[in-house]
């Protein structure tokens, strides 16, 4: 067992340099000759652009370029991950409160800054659509051009695509009591403290690109198709990100700048403003119906779900989003009819994209709301009632698929103790408990490559972005317990196409799992290579050789590693190198293209108290256990679940997204649009860990850092409900809407 | 003084005396960032909310992002460079440290110069009045019980 | 931002000479914490940027003179909270200042420019209203001092003429006992703007007073005379229509904050704790 390997609270890799300020993150990277990039952007949401005068703007000292899609190839290029249906530059209209329209690149910031400001742009208003409702009606206006998808039915509405899915038959299922409820959660963005930020600069005949994006390789493939070159000429060099959660997964202004810096045959670069980040990136907000069978012991008869998600006027990631999220509608119970209707419905508003949770945040708070109503009616307590319902560990709960993963009710039991859920509630105060339950990825790819070097030194590349959940720690410590090397004697190498291996995405909490058996394997790859070291300068087979615990042990003693490096190695030197490739595939006949390759299950409790004068609740305890399967960096794990925990404190509390009749966005930055702060805590956070050792990543790990996420909103709000009585099925639960559900009090 | 759009300034950044001319216009984040290369004091919201971009200007920690870089003329600033001493990381850094404070780091900066501002005006505070003297330094990845913790740690370690 | 110039002077009269040549196409720089945001924005485009922080006649800090307390232009929300005298005789602006931002705002936002910048929902007023502060102004024709409740018009707005300048804000020291409390409604536990705010003030004489601050175009005073509210014991009723009464001179908005409804229900509860807090103080003091 290795001082810093699986288990334990290594040292984060990177801390030093995030303590001392030298961490580089994207906007601190020197690029002395860079053009800087100010974008132009409408204060409207939908306009149709008329014409667009640069002349002024030209002609500010030290602009170099002022780019609209007229000067990119006709017709302008499009992309997106799941379709290519976002312009470089909007063409023709804008959709969105910020849709860039054209781009200046001067030579200072305060040059293009200035230019940008007298760009003209020529517009009209257009009647758009920011609801659900008003993108439903018929008589509104189309969001995307129907000649976009020519041979869908869906072409001439805003629906972009119908997710159903079920078994049994929820019309016929018999049940006691049916409750039916609709639910609505807001629109948040993710508000990572690192703006987006991006650079380009012509390399020889290929490109280098500069972008905090989780997913460096898909860029790379992205960018090699847009720009017709091969992935070898486009090099994607990825900082680790100030923060990410899913908003910097997926490519926003990499291609437009592309184009500049190959239009100028200069660096560019752009620094996104907070403003324009918000615009740039934010949650599904959905509204959805849940209908819940009861049998009157508390079990479910039926879960009959209608979920309308409002994705933005690009498609993004949203449409996967709402698919994988609602095909785990139902949560980790026993159903035996099951009817889920999840529709991606298209507005004029900022591109939804990927954020934590995954759409099961959304989900999850309703249906786990419609439980406790359940729970309420049948006077069924309503922890009893999820257990009753839940899953054991091996059954299947979606059938045919992959079973329960896990010992769930384990974790039910451990929050349901953290949170004393059997003691009486202190008068004044409510309790809540509500259960979460996310899929990892369902296809995956990942290569790693590990170096022994000739001292005993090792490095470790990985295409894995770390943006805060601590990739590279545990990274290193798979290569410190598999060649029992010290960490600090260990380099981990990310954020480089041109140098580090294939990897798929940063993304469904897959990293630890996924890359880390790629790291794994890469380390067996040079154990066995130390066994035929050692088996050739010992004369003994390698079958009677065991490399572990940085040794390699022989019939009759035990050497170290690096001693049987050196001597292997001989007066020329070298290194040993190993590859490893961990591969999922995919699965054309499963609704999600594959199945779930592990779970994360969570179960959030919390006891509130309510100013029932001023709305405000106060969060006494609150408590979050994962399933993680093992803790390879507990304290890791730790800041993640607690991270998680409060920023799911802030959907459910106090953000929101709001909109304007004409779809502007009017809490636009930090002053109106709040997120957690110190002071909001729970006065008492718990977070806890499950460890059974049952995942499928090396040492048992499963994937972490979503699960404590998921389940926040519907355990709140279920205290504030025992506290108050008010059953408020809108998010989020600010003093306001609090104070106008009790008053509407019967 | 004639007003004037430029101006030469002179203060003391970490220790070292730099004199410098400058834009009246730019921000003492700005200033800091591109013209002295120090990138370690980040920028964010640009509108004093988030605290990315605290450091401690004759001791007390304000938001660079709303100062002049010139109103910072004659005084003394100290930004997370200034933090460690000939290579040997402050009390704090490595309280950050070993309580796993730090996870994607962006904030991390601006967090441990109002720690330090914290501690120095309060050797022995409680965990609310951590919890009030950061109150204007938002982190998202919501590390506040890890970075409550070790500025607790760091201040009983210096008290020992 | 866009380019200005900036000048830093160091006498009154140097300043007030600028103010006078440029008008509103200078801005006064004392903490920046309000003008930076606004010159970021564009809200603001002065080409003159004055730094008031070297004028020797508005650096003097706070001193104790002719039965008041004189707090300099320059003085910022921290200077003010931690000075002995003002935590002593004005308890409700030590925390209405104490709320004023996160502490790296208040190191450097200046209680003369929360006045100045005139917000409807700036924290420090209705505690400074409370207390009858006076503020005073020096401009091209000499002196002047007004009564804080005289000197704010509406959002935004001063009676500040063309080239003056306020160079302090004097609270009177109080002759006799008081009780007095601030109390704000927010959407956050963090560092927030005021849905509402208020002070309230309950004099030994029984004289009620409260200031309002965000549900109005500008905070505003209000007194009851008739000691019904100081006086737990008297009847509720006629106390709880004294209380409307007071409260009936609000006229809250709805905006990205909050609703005016919210608003309205809120004035009633905080009104009536702040009250209640008022006489608890007096009673201890």
């Amino acid at each position: 067992m290795s001082a810093d390997g699986a288990g334990v609270s290594a040292r984060r890799v990177g801390g030093h340099e995030r303590v001392t300020g030298q961490q580089e993150y994207l906007a601190d990277i020197r690029q002395p000759h860079a053009l800087h990039v100010k974008l132009v952007a409408l204060d409207v949401a939908r306009a149709r652009i008329r014409s667009i005068d640069t002349t002024a703007a030209e002609q500010v000292p030290g602009v170099s370029l002022v780019m609209t899609a007229a000067d990119l190839p006709q017709p302008v290029p499009r992309f997106g991950p799941q379709f290519q249906d976002r312009p470089i530059l909007a063409v023709g209209e804008t959709k969105y409160h910020g849709e860039p329209v054209a781009a200046v690149a001067a030579e200072t910031k305060d040059a293009a800054e200035a230019a940008a400001r007298l760009v003209v742009v020529e517009h009209e208003v257009l009647p758009a659509v920011f609801s659900v409702a008003e993108a439903l009606d018929s008589e509104s206006p189309l969001v995307q051009e129907p000649g976009m998808r020519p041979d869908d039915p869906l072409a001439g509405t805003n629906t972009l695509r119908e997710h159903r899915f079920g078994w049994g038959d929820v019309d016929t299922e018999s049940a006691d009591l049916v409750v039916d409820n609709s639910y609505t959660f807001p629109i948040v963005t993710h508000f990572a403290i690192e703006p987006h930020g991006f650079m380009a600069a012509p390399d020889g005949d290929g490109i280098v690109i500069w972008s905090a994006i989780q997913h460096p390789y898909l860029l790379q493939k992205m960018m090699a198709k847009l720009l017709g070159m091969p992935l070898a000429s486009v090099r994607v060099l990825a900082p680790d990100p100030g923060g990410a959660f899913g908003g910097k997964q997926n490519a926003k202004l990499e291609p437009l700048l592309a184009f500049m810096a190959l239009h100028t045959g200069r660096p560019v670069r752009l620094i996104l403003t907070l403003e324009e980040t918000f615009q740039a990136v934010r949650r599904s907000s959905a509204e959805i119906t849940v209908r819940t069978g009861f049998v009157e012991d508390g079990t479910l008869a039926f879960q009959d779900i209608e979920a309308n998600f409002l994705i933005g006027a690009y498609v993004d990631i949203a449409d996967r989003v709402v698919g994988k999220s609602s095909y785990l509608g139902c949560g980790p119970y026993r159903t035996p009819a099951a009817r889920i209707l999840a529709r991606a419905i298209l507005s004029h508003t900022t591109p939804s994209t990927a954020f934590r949770g995954f759409g099961i945040p959304q989900l999850t708070w309703a249906r786990e709301a419609n439980l406790d109503e359940g729970a309420y009616v049948l006077g069924i307590d309503r922890l009893e009632l999820r257990l009753r319902n839940l899953v054991g560990e091996g059954e299947a709960f979606i059938p045919d698929d992959t079973p329960a993963d896990g010992d769930w009710a384990q974790s039910v039991r451990k929050a349901a103790e953290l949170i004393k859920w059997d003691s009486p509630v202190p008068p004044g105060r409510g309790r809540g408990l509500a259960i979460g339950l996310k899929s990892g990825p369902t296809a995956a790819l990942s290569y790693s490559t590990v170096r022994l070097l000739a001292d005993g030194s090792g490095v470790v590349y990985s295409g894995t972005s770390d943006m805060g959940q601590g990739a590279r720690t545990i990274f290193a410590q798979i290569v410190a317990e598999e060649l029992g090397l010290p960490l600090d004697r260990i380099s981990v190498v990310m954020g480089d196409t041109a140098v580090v291996p294939y990897d798929q995405q940063t993304s469904a909490s897959r990293s630890s799992v996924i890359m880390g058996t790629a790291v794994l394997r890469a380390c067996r790859e040079i154990q066995a290579q130390l066994s035929e070291m050692a088996s050739r300068l010992h004369g003994i087979e390698t079958s009677q050789i065991v490399v572990e615990d940085g040794v390699v042990r022989l019939p009759d003693g035990e050497v170290s590693i690096v001693e049987v490096l050196q001597q292997g190695l001989g007066p020329l030197g070298g290194e040993l190198v190993g590859n490893g490739e961990m591969r999922k595939e995919g699965d054309p006949d499963h609704p999600l293209g594959g199945s779930a390759a592990f779970f994360e299950f969570n179960c959030a409790a919390t006891e509130v108290e309510v100013d029932q004068e001023t709305g405000e609740t106060l969060l006494h305890r609150y408590v979050t256990v994962s399933d993680v399967g093992r803790a390879m960096n507990p304290i890791q794990v730790v800041g993640q679940d607690e991270g998680a925990a409060i920023m799911g404190l802030g959907h459910t509390l106090m953000e929101h997204i709001i909109l304007d009749e004409s779809g502007r966005i009017q809490n636009l930055g930090a002053i109106d649009y709040r997120i957690p702060t110190s002071n909001d805590l729970p006065l008492e956070l718990i977070s806890a860990s499950v460890e059974n050792g049952d995942g499928p990543g090396p040492y048992g790990i499963k994937g972490i850092a979503e699960g404590a996420l998921l389940a926040t909103a519907p355990a709140v709000a279920g205290a504030v409900r025992e506290a108050t009585g008010a059953f408020i099925r809108d998010l989020p639960l600010t003093p306001e809407r609090v104070w106008q559900a009790l008053q509407e009090r019967p | 003084m004639m007003p004037a759009a430029a101006m030469a300034m002179a203060f003391t950044v970490n220790g070292t005396v730099r004199t410098l001319e400058v834009a009246t216009h730019h921000t003492l984040l700005d200033v800091l960032r591109d013209m002295l290369d120090l990138t370690g004091t980040k920028e964010c919201c640009a509108e004093g909310e988030c605290g990315a971009c605290t450091l401690l200007v004759d001791g007390r920690s304000v938001n660079s992002c709303l100062m002049l870089a010139v109103e910072a003329d004659g005084s003394e600033i100290t930004t997370v460079e200034g933090l460690a001493s000939n290579g040997e990381l402050g009390p704090l850094q490595q309280a950050f440290l070993d309580k796993g404070a730090a996870q994607c780091g962006f904030c991390i900066p601006g967090q441990l110069m109002s720690a330090q501002a914290l501690l120095a005006r309060n050797p022995h505070p409680t965990v609310e009045e951590v919890h009030d003297g950061l109150v204007g330094n938002l982190c998202r990845c919501a590390g506040y019980q890890q970075i409550t913790e070790a500025v607790l740690a760091a201040a009983e370690s210096v008290n020992r | 931002m866009n380019s200005f110039s900036y000048v830093r002077p160091t006498t009154v009269d140097e300043t007030v000479a600028l103010l006078d040549e440029y008008g509103t196409d200078a801005k006064l720089l004392a903490g920046g914490t309000d003008l930076l945001v606004n010159l970021r924005s564009h809200r603001m485009l002065p080409r003159l940027i004055i730094d008031v922080k070297r004028v020797a006649e508005l650096t003097t800090g706070i001193e104790e003179a002719d039965g008041a307390l004189r707090i300099s232009a320059t003085a910022s929300m921290t200077d003010v909270i931690g000075d002995e005298r003002v935590r002593r005789y004005y308890p409700a602006l030590v925390e209405a200042a104490a709320v004023v931002g996160s502490i790296q705002i208040r190191n450097r936002a200046t209680l003369a420019g929360n006045v100045c910048n005139a917000s409807p929902a700036a924290d420090t007023v209705p505690a400074l209203l409370v207390y009858a502060s006076e503020v005073t102004v020096i401009g091209r024709s000499g002196t002047r001092h007004v009564l804080l409740d005289d000197f704010l018009v509406g959002p935004g707005e001063t009676v500040l003429e063309r080239g003056e300048i306020v160079t302090a804000i004097n609270l009177p020291i109080p002759s006799r006992p008081a009780g007095a409390t601030f109390g704000r409604v927010t959407r956050r536990r963090g560092v927030d703007l005021a849905t509402i705010s208020l002070c309230c003030m309950v004099d030994s004489d029984g004289t009620t007073t409260f200031a309002y601050g965000a549900v109005a175009p500008r905070p505003f005073l209000v007194r009851d005379h008739s000691g019904l509210l100081a006086d737990r014991g008297a009847d509720e009723r006629a106390r709880a229509a004294t209380l409307r009464e007071m409260i009936g001179h609000a006229s809250p908005i709805t905006d990205v904050r909050a609703s005016a409804e919210y608003r309205q229900a809120m004035l009633d509860v905080m009104s009536r704790r702040a009250l209640d807090g008022a006489i608890d103080r007096l009673a201890a003091a």
